[in-house]
């Protein structure tokens, strides 16, 4: 019996053990800071096109290294409440730029971040951007990204709201400089 | 007498639908010599047999959860997934069993028991990112019958020698497959500054050429 006892108690030191070092370990916790975004700017603009993008800092907050192993934005514009375009979007490292809409998996080591960008591409269905523009709405992204560390792969989509005026006032600034 | 040169060869991105002597005849046949030795990553061969899985299609258990939080973070089976394809390859008790062993070697100064133990899938293991896209959001085996691929891609090829190679940036250069009259030690040497280079850059084959010379050079003036 006092054999058992004994096993028994260091069994549960051990648990105890592993359990603080996994706590003390942590993990990676990425932070989209989307209150700290940048506003959107008129990117590129046609006859029946504009390109907005803005920046979105992120940052590891956690004590070790995570990957965003896919990230992408989801838009939020139902026909039923705005219907004069045709919208499309995606979502770039801002280090790490590149068009074809995929998003290679990083690693973000601990305690430093980056930027992403965030493309709105709006086309009128019939004729002038900018009178299609005229009537814009505010509107949702959801930026849905996936995160593997040492835990197991989860996916959020923290949400940004973009105001119509942001895009209204980009319009009337004209096309950035980069 | 011809200089030891080491020439990499760019291919398309390599898929499961390609072969991996086919595309080494596509790409390398007309530059690989009679007394060349042809290397290739073995992330490609392995990607090329389809050992690749989606780190969603694994579903870690108790023991990948837990093993895994005890591996440098900067390995492949720091991740609960990454340990759980180790363990589905080589079987969970057999990784469990040379975790505890390996463990026990560690505390008095032996080091690296654990991959003796594991079986050879666990050091070859590329988690997430660890390769090109498509695949940087795969977990990629490591190659099957490595020694199997050499052998063949030297018949196919008709070159002095073969090797299937896992070689990176740190320095690493590890030999996983290789046919008889090359020199492991020697190969690894000459790779070692990888010039595989990084994904991005498309050259998984390295032929070392004139490597035959070489070596018949060096035991030539050993003879002396």
């Amino acid at each position: 019996m006092g054999i058992l006892s004994i096993l028994l108690v260091l069994f549960i030191v051990a648990v105890v053990a592993v359990w603080l070092y996994i706590v003390n370990q942590g993990n990676a916790e990425l932070d989209f800071m989307l209150d700290q975004r940048t506003d959107f700017k008129l990117e590129e603009m046609s006859f029946n096109r504009a390109v907005f993008s803005c920046n979105v800092p992120f940052v590891n907050k956690g004590k070790q290294d995570g990957i965003i192993m896919d990230c992408f934005p989801r838009h939020q514009l139902p026909q039923e409440q705005f219907d004069a375009v045709e919208l499309a979007s995606r979502i770039e490292l801002e280090n790490k730029r590149r068009l074809d809409g995929y998003f290679e998996s990083v690693i973000i080591p601990t305690k430093t971040g980056n930027s992403l960008i965030v493309t709105l591409i709006f086309t009128a269905k019939t004729g002038d951007i900018r009178q299609a523009l005229a009537g814009m709405v505010d509107m949702s992204v959801d930026i849905i990204y996936q995160v593997y560390a040492l835990s197991k792969w989860y996916i959020a989509k923290p949400r940004m709201v973009v105001k119509a005026s942001e895009f209204t006032q980009a319009l009337s600034t004209g096309v950035s400089e980069v | 007498m011809a200089k030891l040169e080491l020439v990499a060869v760019k291919t398309r991105i390599l898929t499961p639908d390609d072969d991996i002597l086919d595309a080494l005849e596509e790409y390398a046949k007309d530059k690989i010599g009679p007394g060349d030795v042809v290397s290739v990553a073995e992330s490609v061969v392995a990607i090329t047999q389809g050992r690749i899985i989606r780190p969603e299609e694994l579903n870690p258990g108790f023991w990948a959860c837990l093993l895994s939080r005890f591996f440098s973070t900067k390995g492949s089976l720091s991740n609960p997934a990454g340990m759980q394809a180790a363990m589905n390859l080589e079987g969970q008790w057999r990784i469990v069993a040379a975790f505890f062993i390996g463990m026990l070697c560690k505390l008095v100064g032996i080091k690296g028991v654990f991959y003796r133990l594991g079986g050879q899938q666990a050091p070859l293991i590329d988690d997430v990112t660890g390769t090109m896209p498509p695949f940087d959001k795969h977990i990629v085996y490591g190659p099957s019958d490595p020694q199997g691929v050499a052998e063949a891609i030297k018949k196919r090829l008709g070159c002095f020698g073969a090797a299937v190679a896992d070689v990176n940036d740190l320095k690493r250069a590890l030999i996983v497959g290789i046919t008889d009259g090359v020199n492991e030690q020697e190969l690894r040497e000459i790779l070692i500054d990888n010039p595989f280079g990084n994904a991005s850059q498309k050259t998984p084959i390295v032929i070392v050429k004139n490597y035959a010379d070489a070596v018949a050079k060096v035991q030539a003036k050993a003879t002396v």
